[in-house]
């Protein structure tokens, strides 16, 4: 091998161990960066499994609490079907909200819209405890009591700039030339929203409207002031009215209690496979509509 | 004029009497937004309006800076909870920042693209699992596990700095931040993600092409484009952390004062709130409750607003928090 | 509801050529008056306050193709899109002048922008089909919407004859459920001008309409376009001189003035401007010496 080679060789190779040495470092930060915050994944899912499943039972799911959160047995039937109750209603009211106000803000533009677009963001940046309180004033203060539907209008609201933000971005990202064509072809505006705005954006929306069921479903906070909880079984949106959430949270502040302990932890477990399952479909659905996207 | 060739005569073209169509369907719109922005501009008045005998009688610098609240002496004042607010969240961002940023470039920089995905959705279920659960495990498995570390800390260097003494109960401040640090990790690592993902192709391969390595790429290029706005995701990670409420109440100990270390009992603003409104008999008492959130509202309110300026400002490229 | 659908007839076979002589263009003499179909007289087209077109007057013969030809930015879309009235509709924008269509003044207080997009079909640079919808839903949604058809069979009527007058039937007649974006460029091109078809325009205007296609697929619409004009009036804009040589009757040639607003140099019979050109400009423009 001639020297000149050599030097050559020497030139690839010794790339300033230095600076390897760096990326190396910053390799193996990350990685440890990523084991503290997958740790506690895995040590949550591991003591809900490990923990929750002996709880879970047919009777679980089938019959109410027993009247003291001390004794064991009874099951959560009344916080699932509240639950349910309280996030559809949510959801019912704040879907076709959502998709109004985006479409408000697309089509009527200017001012107005950017206004819409302010209090939209003043709400999806506020804490859940505070619509608590606001839905609070709003309808527990003038209804003069706790109800099902207060909880309901409260996670309503912590849905909606959710759903406007997603719709929001998903009609804009909806291309100029569709829009142009839809203009040319003399279509009618409602006509263009209806058959090729929204249909061209339904995916996003829907993962919108996943991922926000999937936060109203865990919430708790808001749901303190307004659908208050009930030991109760009830269908009636005008009572207290429990929550999966707010049955954790109750049991849990007596966990000295072992059956107080077993039933909030069992509760959470069903909590965490239901928000999992809607979080996930959200995102199953974004990803199989990305390639369409990008057409 | 005479008549024209093509059967579309004027009347065709002719303008629809009243709105027409379009004008009904952008009435109707109109209508629709201002039937739901009034309601949730309305209850914010209302929600104020609830509190006024609270500021008539305390003021809001008194309010505000009143150290002590005793509800059965009608004495409500916001500091401690304030101060609670402030060190939880403050022990949070220091333990997030860096491990999300990390994770973020672990994400963009490093991993090949097929993990990307499977870490990238595995740090976003972090996100999705509600405060109650975090609580819940924070309470019967977190503290216990911390308790240990505190003591160490605080038999220590708890000797010499007040902050950091002991007794250690357990649920603390301290306690209270780690689960929040864990609650906003996902968030500041999604929000980091977008942005480094952001960075040009071409920018990334000039610096290869230039003979540098991956941690020359992040150093000249990822890290200089993106910096406002991880400081923009940042900000909204403390805005959640400022807001966090039950996993809190659960973990910090509920203690209305001041603690003088970071291992005592507190309060925060939202966690007294969810604690005590549901027994809240005493004169007054609700409507403190009541003002508590108001500050809370608007110190959230100040720091969303940051965030979204940053990100206006200089960050044109990241997407709104959802 | 207040409206009630406006109904447009189809288009009778012979045009039947009835038309007000109009004064008001210089260039007219050289057509017949009863051929015009668009007149544009003297039309400013405006950004703000940023003038791109300037005072331009073009007569647009009926069952012909007219091409617009210039340099890059002199304003031939913005032209274009000032006939159909789809120029107003960016934010900021408007138009001065007039711009008879058959005689009536498109931009007269009492019409409609939307039923003047409906009469003169469009067609863009970049094909875009709905997304959502179907090859079949492509063609048919619009004009569904637009009250012209009623029925499964009508539809499927229309949805052939304007695929066949399009040139695509025999390509995507046995896929007409499949997707309107799973064609090729070019097919996907000749399906937006299958869609303004089904609206029965009697005018099309088509902006640079196979610049994003390539040559095999621009040969297919070139052909079409002739085709077409025993139908229709076209008016073409491109910025390609062989292709508004080979296709075109009348060639508008537009560039840009000092103050950066495109104006008409001059316009004439295809033959006349590729051959024998009256302004040294346009020489310059069509022998390739600028542009």
């Amino acid at each position: 091998m001639s020297s000149s080679a050599l030097a050559v060789s020497d030139r690839l190779r010794a790339t300033s161990r230095a600076r390897h040495a760096k990326d190396r470092a910053l390799m193996v930060l990350a990685w440890a960066a990523l084991v503290v915050a997958v740790v506690p994944l895995v040590a949550i899912a591991w003591f809900l499994v490990e923990q929750g499943v002996r709880s879970i039972s047919l009777e679980f799911f089938t019959s109410d609490p027993p009247g003291d959160l001390s004794a064991s047995g009874g099951g959560i039937r009344n916080a699932v079907v509240g639950t349910l109750l309280m996030t559809g209603l949510a959801t019912l009211i704040a879907v076709p909200a959502g998709i109004a106000l985006a479409v408000f803000a697309r089509e009527i533009g200017g001012r107005v819209a950017g206004s819409v677009r302010f209090v939209v963001d003043v709400l999806a940046g506020l804490p859940s405890i505070v619509v608590g309180i606001f839905v609070y004033s709003l309808v527990v203060v003038t209804t003069g009591h706790f109800s099902g539907l207060a909880g309901a209008v409260a996670l309503a609201v912590i849905e909606l700039p959710v759903i406007v933000v997603a719709s929001d971005e998903l009609l804009r990202l909806t291309d100029r030339r569709i829009d142009e064509g839809t203009r040319a072809l003399g279509m009618l505006r409602w006509r263009s929203f209806l058959s090729v705005f929204i249909p061209t954006a339904l995916s996003g929306i829907i993962t919108g409207v996943l991922l926000a069921v999937s936060r109203a479903i865990g919430e708790t906070a808001p749901l303190i002031f307004t659908a208050l909880g009930n030991n109760f079984f009830t269908l009636d949106m005008n009572e207290p009215v429990q929550a999966m959430p707010l049955l954790i949270y109750r049991n849990a502040l007596n966990s000295a209690f072992p059956a107080a302990r077993d039933r909030a932890m069992g509760t959470a477990l069903v909590l965490v496979v239901i928000v999992l399952a809607f979080n996930l479909m959200g995102r199953w659905i974004a990803r199989r509509a990305r390639p369409a996207d990008q057409r | 004029m005479t008549t024209t060739s093509r059967p579309q005569g004027i009347h065709a073209l002719r303008r629809p009497r009243g709105l027409g169509q379009d004008g009904v369907f952008r009435l109707t719109l109109r209508v629709v937004a201002v039937l739901i922005v009034i309601p949730v501009l309305w209850m914010m008045v209302d929600t104020f309006a609830e509190t006024v005998p609270v500021w008539e009688r305390f003021g809001i610098p008194g309010f505000v800076t009143g150290l002590r609240w005793a509800p059965s002496f009608t004495i409500y004042g916001a500091l401690p909870f304030i101060y609670g607010t402030l060190l939880t969240s403050a022990i949070a961002m220091v333990i997030a920042v860096p491990v999300a940023v990390l994770i973020a470039l672990l994400i963009t920089e490093i991993l090949p693209p097929r993990a990307r995905t499977w870490v990238a959705v595995a740090v976003d279920l972090l996100a999705a699992i509600p405060s109650v659960v975090y609580g819940l495990w924070g309470l019967l498995v977190l503290v216990p596990v911390l308790r240990p570390f505190e003591q160490a800390v605080a038999g220590t260097a708890g000797k010499v700095v007040p902050f950091l003494a002991g007794p250690t109960p357990g649920p603390s401040y301290f306690a209270a931040g780690v689960v929040v640090s864990i609650m906003i990790i996902p968030i500041i690592a999604a929000l980091s993600r977008e942005v480094f993902a952001a960075t040009p192709r071409l920018q990334r391969e000039a610096v290869r092409a230039l003979g540098g390595t991956r941690w020359d790429v992040i150093r000249t290029v990822v890290i200089p484009l993106g910096r406002s706005g991880v400081l923009a995701a940042i900000i909204l990670g403390l805005a959640r952390a400022i807001g966090e409420t039950i996993a809190v109440t659960m973990v910090i100990g509920n203690a209305p004062k001041i603690g003088a270390s970071i291992f005592s009992p507190g309060f925060t603003l939202a966690s007294v709130i969810a604690n005590e409104f549901n027994e809240a008999n005493q004169e007054l008492h609700p409507e403190a409750l009541i003002a508590l959130g108001l500050v809370l509202l608007v110190i959230s309110v100040l720091v969303n607003g940051l965030a979204i300026l940053i990100r206006q400002r200089f960050a044109r490229g990241v997407g709104r928090v959802v | 509801m207040t409206t009630t659908p406006i109904r447009l007839q189809p288009p009778p076979v012979e045009p039947a050529p009835v038309v007000s002589v109009s004064a008001a263009s210089h260039n007219a003499k050289m057509l017949e008056p009863a051929e015009l179909s668009v007149e544009l007289s003297g039309v400013n087209a405006f950004y703000g306050s940023r003038r791109v077109v300037r005072d331009i007057s073009l007569p647009v013969r009926s069952n012909a193709i007219t091409a617009i030809i210039g340099p890059s930015g002199c304003g031939k879309s913005t032209l274009l899109r000032c006939i159909n009235r789809m120029h107003e509709l960016t934010p900021g924008a408007h138009v001065e002048g007039r711009i008879e269509y058959h005689g009536i003044d498109l931009y007269a207080p009492d019409i409609d922008p939307v039923a003047v997009r409906r009469t003169i079909g469009m067609v863009f640079q970049q094909p875009n089909p709905f997304p959502t919808m179907s090859i079949h839903d492509n063609v048919a949604a619009p004009a569904r919407f637009n009250g012209l058809i009623a029925g499964k069979a009508a539809e499927h009527d229309l949805v052939e004859r304007c695929l066949r007058q399009a040139a695509l039937w025999d390509e995507v007649k046995d896929k007409l459920k499949a997707g309107g974006t799973s064609l090729s460029g070019g097919q996907q091109q000749r399906l937006c001008i299958a869609r303004a078809l089904a609206l029965e325009p009697d005018v099309l205007l088509m902006d640079e309409p196979c610049s994003a296609l390539d040559p095999i697929a621009t040969l297919q619409v070139e052909n079409l376009m002739v085709e077409l004009k025993r139908d229709y009036t076209i008016i073409i804009v491109t910025h390609n001189m062989q292709q508004a040589s080979r296709v075109s009757d009348q060639t508008a040639f537009l560039t840009m003035g000092d103050d950066r607003a495109g104006y008409l140099v001059e316009m004439a019979d295809t033959v006349e401007i590729f051959t024998n050109p009256r302004q040294q400009l346009t020489e310059d423009y069509v022998s390739g010496r600028f542009g």
